[in-house]
């Protein structure tokens, strides 16, 4: 491997990458992240912008201006010069802004899938097809949801057949470190940049 | 109302709105809106001018900053700063424009947000992994 300068000046500039952890309310993410990093919280309270406020529903609070998100990240240091964070998307379709922001020179995004709530990952899939964001989808294993073949969710969810789908135990180290593993070996094989198309305002689906 | 009604919980936050921090500003003052993982470290002081040069502001330093810039001594994100000084990432964009307007932070470079990461940067992250 690059061997780093370790001539002590600690000059090498440190390099940081973003990945998102996408999926429906109580999908894992939170507990994806807490398995390969030490989970922090981040608060926003973003004045309302026209890109929003279609999305807060303003009845009755009019001298309301900013709104509340609460999201997790977690940080993996590698090496002596390269971060990673990883960082989970508010669930509510009425945090879109705060996903353009997430996605903005994005290393990609892990889709978390319950088999139990597919249709919650719809937004998120269609989000990122429509950003050029590449992803995966990997189906949380949760004990009690039946388990499906990666193919059947492929289809389910429509995606393109080089999309990977993977069954992913949130909880466990490897697992998830095998879903970061094959998300970035899919950025590497250039397969996943599909090419942005021209990003146009993204509103909420249907919303 | 009953006094016993803890409605105020930690997770509702401080009881003085956020932004009473920054004066009342949303924007911060540069106009640039520093990116999540955008890289900021603490530089010292500049020397105290007799009178400030051209273009500099003069910044009166709340505790808040101080903060900051107690965060910010090693290279650190804007989202770590903002976890760890437990403050909404909005009013803390509008303190660390603040630092940087008055020189006492600088914006490490990093690579340009929209740009693919080469190969090699790549296989580097995916080493990374393999090696947790």
């Amino acid at each position: 491997m690059d061997s780093v300068p370790s001539d002590g000046s600690g000059a090498l500039p440190l390099t940081v990458f973003k990945i998102l952890i996408a999926g429906g309310f109580g999908a894992g993410k939170t507990t994806l992240v807490g398995a390969i990093s030490e989970v922090r919280p981040l608060r926003t309270e973003e004045a309302l912008t026209s890109a929003s406020i279609g999305h807060d529903d303003l009845r009755g609070v009019a001298d309301k201006h900013t709104t509340t998100v609460a999201m997790d990240f977690g940080r993996i240091t590698m090496g002596s010069h390269l971060v990673l964070y990883l960082f989970g998307t508010p669930g509510q379709e009425r945090f879109w802004f705060m996903w353009d922001e997430l996605s903005y020179g994005a290393l990609g995004a892990v889709v978390l899938a319950d088999t139990r709530r597919l249709d919650d990952c719809f937004p998120s899939v269609d989000y990122f097809e429509r950003r050029g964001v590449p992803f995966l989808v990997a189906i949380n294993c949760f004990d009690d949801a039946p388990r499906y073949d990666p193919e059947d969710v492929r289809i389910a969810l429509d995606l393109d057949p080089r999309v990977p789908v993977m069954l992913c135990d949130a909880r466990q180290l490897s697992s998830v470190k095998q879903a970061l593993i094959t998300l970035v070996e899919h950025v590497l094989s250039g397969r996943g940049r599909a090419r942005p198309a021209a990003a146009p305002a993204v509103t909420a689906p249907g919303g | 109302m009953d006094p016993g009604d803890k409605w105020l919980d930690r997770d509702s936050g401080p009881v003085v709105r956020p932004y009473a921090l920054t004066g009342g500003r949303t924007e911060p003052a540069d106009g640039e809106v520093l990116d999540l993982v955008a890289v900021v470290v603490a530089v010292d002081p500049p020397e105290p001018a007799e009178e400030p040069a051209p273009g500099q502001v003069a910044v009166t330093l709340t505790p808040e900053h101080r903060r900051i810039l107690g965060l910010c001594h090693n290279p650190a994100t804007v989202a770590d700063v903002a976890s760890d000084i437990a403050l909404p990432l909005g009013v803390v964009r509008v303190l660390l424009a603040d630092l940087l307007q008055a020189e006492r932070l600088m914006v490490l470079p990093q690579r340009p947000a929209h740009e693919q990461p080469s190969a090699a940067l790549l296989k580097e992250v995916l080493h990374g992994l393999r090696a947790l």
